[in-house]
């Protein structure tokens, strides 16, 4: 309930200003062309994006995990350091080297806002589907062998369609990261949502419409939601056949395809790690602005990684009962609270933000301006990416050995505490490495949240870009970066590309 | 920025979350001070680099400690607003004139003392009192030697729309500070004549980037004939570069007698009400308009004092000289049309 | 050791009914089946007996304390009440020894039981194994361990032999049958396979359709069914038209001595049952012999099952022992002879359930 309170302040917020607003206003607001044409963007960049990373995140997957690529463990892991690269820095990182290389200048739009966001954004499809191919039982392909089919159409008939689920929560994560980014679309000039609510805060200093705005970011969540929810209903749960110990499934033989495909998956990672790597190179070695003292830069990461951590830890707690309820009574309630903490999920940092400033001026007086109020923002901020690693972790933990262990004599709690939560650890340590390297990413609340006095790497990163000191600004991006791939390439090690022996 | 809160709670995230969460409430507790603490806090909405050396300064000065917030002008309004009364900051430094407006509106800030307001000329202060200018900036063509013979250069900022300057204008229409110049054109020729300013541009093939940044940038290089934007861009890519401001081949042109093109704009301060008797503050508001700080700005920022006395960077033309146009800027708050506009000539 | 007494128990899903009024009592100490065809609801009275479900209507007493009753229920942590799950469940980050000593109090575990039940379970050395290297059969048997070592009064098995091949199913019984003696504890075992009912209960509930159509001793079940189902669901059936001549009956086969019953029997037109066992190949020419033909021979190694076609047309099964020597083959002539007494049926019945899922071929109809 408390994490759902969390969860819900950005929306209380929403419609105490747009109360205030009145109807007339808000009307006025909504009903214009160029909402229109925002809200027909938005859900394009979306669903382009979307797309995308589906198509982009299932294939890698599945070539890391079932084929036999060669060099495979180790794309399979660098596949999945992108999530560490905030799309404000790849955004950056492609324009000036469009710019530098070809003196275009004309890198911008919508499709190249589709391009970087599908370069940064393709993990979170990437790896639970990597996790799933990687788990997923072989009976089923077999039989599906046994009964004609080619290697090929049963990769894309059986295999593909055991690993539904988790490619719809990837794909759910992708949709409402993309409607509540604003680093690329803003560096990339492409009119949406949220590049609109930003305007009308910075440019007309217009708090209540971008606030409507805002609400119809919440509807169009919905819309995403139910849209995900509709397809979670039709898509069977995949279920392991029979006892008997798990077997590793077998490869594709990629035969002919072995090197195009290489080529391939490299490519995509140059696109999407080589870029930005480059370009903060460029940086260190451009300008004469000075780069700042080693000690301001070791302040900002320990900042940042406090502040991170803290967030995470009270995010992980509240997200364990939504995700335990979710997965253990999965009844009307337990959805409702489940879709709850989503709802926010596509509002942008800034309008959650302004929310906390509101809460924690009206209610938490005491915490306002303290890294408390912060924690409470990465919450509400992230609180779903916890809560679907939660309760996909606890639903992977099956619900007999919590009934065994009570007819054992054990308490709810204990059982809780000795068999529900050891089971799941491992998948609710890498939703805590999720919402730990978003936390680490994240800016507009930070900026508005943060003690005053207090840098992060990100704000360091913000501060020093804004007055155009690149070269003083790359070892904030580079060391951001960096901290945040260590998270990243555990997740992707878990997925099990790594060590090949999962079960 | 070494102040205390920094020290303290990074020592504090290496050695536990608990007591950074101690230390973070110890900031949030000590800001209920009134009277002489000799403490005060600032939000600003100008950037680290551009005004820490002179709060270190004045921290040496005054020995008062300034706890200072740093973030985007028009968010931190939105801040501020969304605060109200209850806001912990004292003091508001802002980029524009129209952020200080919105905040003004709201009736967050304390009236200053007529003695702080008669140090800056009438058209650099609001008319209400409520807050200040601190430094002005000019809007200017920045152009490229090589590419745009002097003889050239327009008389008016209209002239842009005409056919000989088709592709070679660069606009950041996204960037307040052409907003701002925007809604002054409004102010002073009204929606039609801007709108119309507006789609010729459009019309002529104007190049959009981002920011002010990178068209002086890009005309530096000669990837861009000239662009539109504020006058000491042009001196910090000579410092990024390392070089003086008239080695470059971007120079600025001003557009002269009083065109609406070379439109002076202001940063300034406004005081919350709740601070408006703390001497503290007064002390910060005043150092702000002496002659320290004026002259800082002056020369590390190549923005134009605001008080009289003060010599400018060397190469501009002196304020009163630039007979720049008559605009109330706290007209200038109204932006929201002003967006709309943009957006709908196709500039966005 | 305690006696478990089910109560008139109700229980739906939604708009399926599992349990329709389920009354059982459980002798203490003793090791009841519940046997029953998948869907039945043999699995649903597990759980309410465990209380991983509370029951619509009814209740469930344990030693006279009432632990299950609508709105009333007693968790399942509370009421001494073990479980052995199907495939064993084994937790699968806790070693052998971790898993048994689960429900252990400190003064169990210093006291060595752990080790102890590992050893009545024939496991003695595994115990610093993981679940995952262990095959299933032992798994199962630590199952049994991890259930019996807090010496709960009542144990519930859930089909717990279901996974395991033939040869391990019949060794893996027969120990967790002394296992459970040594305890003395209170056994429920819940199964589908009526060989395991009947050769480890020492009674047997037939449910079928969320209620207990009979109960009694494995060897009442098999020789006096209730009802043609049962008859057909707990052992290989020969069904005879029949007509009742007082305590003997005229059929196909010849006359056949009727089991003596208790009450109203019926009368006229009948059909009578008789089991596979009961018909034997005897020489041409003896008394009462009748003659039919094989119509097909399954081998079983130690026993065969012969179908076969009397003259009348009547198909009848017999099952032959020592089959090694000189067996009829399929087309052969035989002559057929009835041992023992056959049990009733009023003609309507028909055996409307389904067979156990056994490795023997149904008998003729």
């Amino acid at each position: 309930m408390l994490a759902v309170g969390v969860a819900l302040i950005p929306l209380a917020y929403l419609a105490t200003r747009a109360g205030e607003a009145g109807w007339d206003r808000m009307a006025d607001e909504l009903f214009t062309a160029r909402t229109g044409e925002l809200v027909v963007r938005s859900v394009a960049l979306a669903t382009v994006v979307t797309a995308a990373c589906t198509a982009l995140g299932v294939t890698l997957a599945f070539l890391v995990t079932r084929s036999d690529l060669p060099g495979r463990r180790l794309l399979g892991v660098l596949a999945a350091l992108p999530l560490a690269v905030p799309s404000y820095v790849a955004a950056f990182a492609w324009v000036s080297t469009l710019q530098g290389d070809a003196g275009v200048g004309s890198f911008a739009g919508f499709w190249a806002a589709a391009l970087v966001l599908t370069l940064v954004s393709y993990p979170y499809v990437y790896l639970p589907v990597a996790a799933a191919l990687v788990g997923s039982d072989p009976a089923q392909e077999e039989v599906a062998r046994s009964l004609g089919r080619g290697p090929w159409r049963t990769a894309v008939g059986v295999t593909l369609r055991q690993v539904r689920p988790a490619v719809a929560a990837g794909a759910l994560l992708v949709a409402l990261y993309v409607l509540s980014d604003f680093g690329a679309v803003s560096i990339l000039r492409v009119d949406v949502f949220t590049r609109a609510i930003f305007t009308a805060i910075s440019l007309g200093f217009d708090r209540t419409g971008a606030l409507v705005l805002s609400t119809v970011l919440v509807a169009l969540t919905a819309l995403v939601l139910l849209a995900e929810q509709f397809s979670r209903r039709r898509a069977a749960r995949y279920a392991r056949l029979g006892g008997g110990a798990a077997r590793p499934p077998g490869r594709v033989r990629l035969g002919r395809l072995r090197w195009p495909a290489v080529l391939g998956v490299a490519g995509v990672l140059g696109a999407a790690l080589g870029v930005p790597a480059v370009s903060l190179l460029r940086w260190f070695g451009e300008g004469v602005s000075r780069p700042g003292s080693l000690g301001e830069l070791a302040d900002a990461a320990a900042n940042s990684l406090g502040v991170a951590l803290l967030g995470t830890g009270l995010t992980m707690m509240l997200a364990l009962p939504v995700g335990l309820l979710s997965a253990r009574a999965p009844g009307l309630l337990a959805m409702a609270l489940d879709r709850l903490a989503y709802l926010s999920h596509a509002l942008p940092g800034l309008v959650i933000g302004l929310s906390l400033v509101f809460f924690g001026i009206n209610v938490a007086y005491p915490l306002y301006q303290s890294v408390w109020l912060l924690a409470l923002a990465y919450a509400a901020l992230f609180l779903p990416l916890a809560v679907a690693a939660v309760s996909a972790a606890v639903a992977q933990a099956p619900p007999g050995l919590e009934e065994v262990a009570r007819s054992l004599g054990r308490r709810r709690a204990h059982v809780l505490r000795t068999v529900t939560v050891p089971l799941a650890a491992p998948g609710i340590g890498a939703g805590a490495a999720l919402v730990f390297l978003t936390c680490m990413k994240e800016l507009p609340a930070t900026l508005l949240l943060r003690p005053t006095g207090m840098d992060t790497l990100a704000t360091g990163l913000w501060t020093r870009t804004s007055v155009a000191a690149y070269a003083a600004a790359a070892p904030y991006a580079a060391l951001l970066v960096l901290i945040a791939a260590v998270p990243t390439w555990w997740l992707s090690a878990r997925t099990g590309v790594l060590t090949r022996t999962g079960g | 920025m070494s102040t205390p809160g920094v020290r303290s709670l990074s020592a504090s995230t290496l050695s536990g979350l608990l007591i950074l969460g101690v230390t973070g409430c110890g900031t949030a507790d000590a800001r209920q001070g009134d009277g002489s603490d000799k403490k005060i806090t600032v939000y600003s909405g100008r950037s680290e680099s551009l005004v820490k050396p002179v709060l270190e300064d004045f921290q040496e000065a005054s020995g008062i400690t300034v706890e200072v917030r740093y973030g985007d002008t028009a968010q931190m309004a939105a801040q501020l607003q969304e605060e109200g009364g209850r806001s912990p900051a004292d003091a508001f430094l802002a980029q524009d004139a129209g952020a200080l407006g919105a905040v003004a509106e709201r009736g967050l800030f304390a009236r200053l003392p007529d003695e702080v307001l008669d140090k800056a000329a009438a058209a650099y202060r609001d008319d209400g009192g409520e807050w200040v200018g601190v430094t002005g900036r000019v809007r200017t063509m920045v152009y490229n030697v090589d590419q745009v013979p002097r003889a050239d250069l327009p008389g008016s900022v209209f002239e842009l729309t005409e056919p000989k300057w088709k592709g070679k204008v660069g606009i950041a229409p996204t960037n307040g500070s052409f907003q701002a110049f925007v809604t002054a054109m409004r102010v002073e020729y009204g929606d039609a004549r801007t709108e119309e300013f507006l789609t010729g541009l459009k019309a002529n093939d104007a190049q959009i980037r981002e920011g002010n940044a990178p068209i002086v940038a890009d005309v530096d290089a000669g990837r861009l004939a000239s662009g539109l934007v504020n006058h000491y861009y042009v001196y910090e890519l000579a410092k990024e570069e390392g070089t003086g401001v008239d080695d470059l081949e971007a120079r600025n042109h001003f557009f002269p007698n009083g065109d609406i093109g070379s439109l002076v704009n202001v940063s300034g301060v406004g005081v919350l009400e709740k601070a408006g008797d703390d001497p503290d503050v007064r002390a910060f508001v005043d150092y702000l308009l002496g002659t320290g700080a004026q002259t800082y700005f002056a020369e590390q920022t190549y923005e134009y004092p605001l008080v009289a006395g003060i010599a400018t960077a060397p190469g501009l033309p002196s304020l009163s000289s630039l007979n720049s146009p008559d605009i109330d800027l706290n007209d200038l708050d109204d932006l929201e049309t002003t967006v709309e506009m943009i957006n709908d000539s196709g500039l966005v | 050791m305690a006696e478990l007494r089910i109560a008139d128990v109700h229980k739906a899903y939604g708009r399926v009914r599992a349990l329709s009024g389920v009354h059982l009592t459980v002798r203490s100490g003793a090791l009841v089946a519940v046997l029953g065809p998948s869907g039945s609801g043999k699995t649903t009275l597990l759980r309410c007996i465990a209380g991983f479900e509370p029951p619509d209507v009814g209740e469930i007493r344990l030693e006279g304390r009432r632990i299950a009753a609508p709105g009333a229920s007693v968790p399942p942590e509370r009421r001494r009440i073990a479980v052995v799950p199907q495939e064993g469940a084994l937790f699968p980050h806790l070693s052998v020894l971790d898993n048994i000593a689960y429900g252990l109090d400190r003064a169990a575990r210093r006291a060595g039981r752990a080790t102890a039940v590992l050893e009545l379970v024939g496991l003695a050395g595994l115990q610093d194994r993981m679940p995952h290297h262990l095959s299933g059969g032992q798994q199962q048997r630590v199952a049994v361990a991890r259930a019996l070592a807090p010496r709960p009064p009542v144990v519930l098995l859930d089909e717990p032999f279901n996974a395991l091949d033939a040869a391990l199913r019949a060794e893996l019984r027969r120990d967790v049958w002394q296992a459970l003696r040594a305890d003395g504890a209170t056994a429920v075992l819940v199964t589908h396979d009526q060989a395991e009912a009947l050769s480890m209960a020492e009674e047997v509930a037939v449910m079928r359709d969320g209620r207990i159509v009979q109960s009694g001793p494995p060897e009442l079940l098999y020789g006096s069914p209730a009802d043609p189902w049962v008859a057909g669901f707990v052992g290989e059936a020969v069904w005879l038209p029949a007509v009742l001549d007082r305590d003997r009956a005229d059929t196909p086969l010849g006359t056949i001595r009727l089991t003596a019953l208790e009450g109203s029997a019926p009368t006229g037109t009948v059909r009578v049952l008789l089991r596979p066992e009961q018909i034997t190949l005897v020489p041409p020419g003896a008394p009462n012999a009748v003659a039919a033909t094989v119509v097909r021979r399954d081998f079983y190694g130690h026993d065969a099952m012969l179908a076969l076609r009397l003259d009348d047309g009547t198909r009848v099964a017999a099952r032959i022992f020592d089959p090694a020597s000189a067996p009829p083959a399929v087309g052969d002539e035989v002559c057929l002879h009835v041992r023992g007494t056959a049990r009733a049926f009023p003609p309507g019945e028909r055996a409307s359930g389904r067979r156990p899922r056994g490795r023997r071929p149904s008998g003729p109809a």
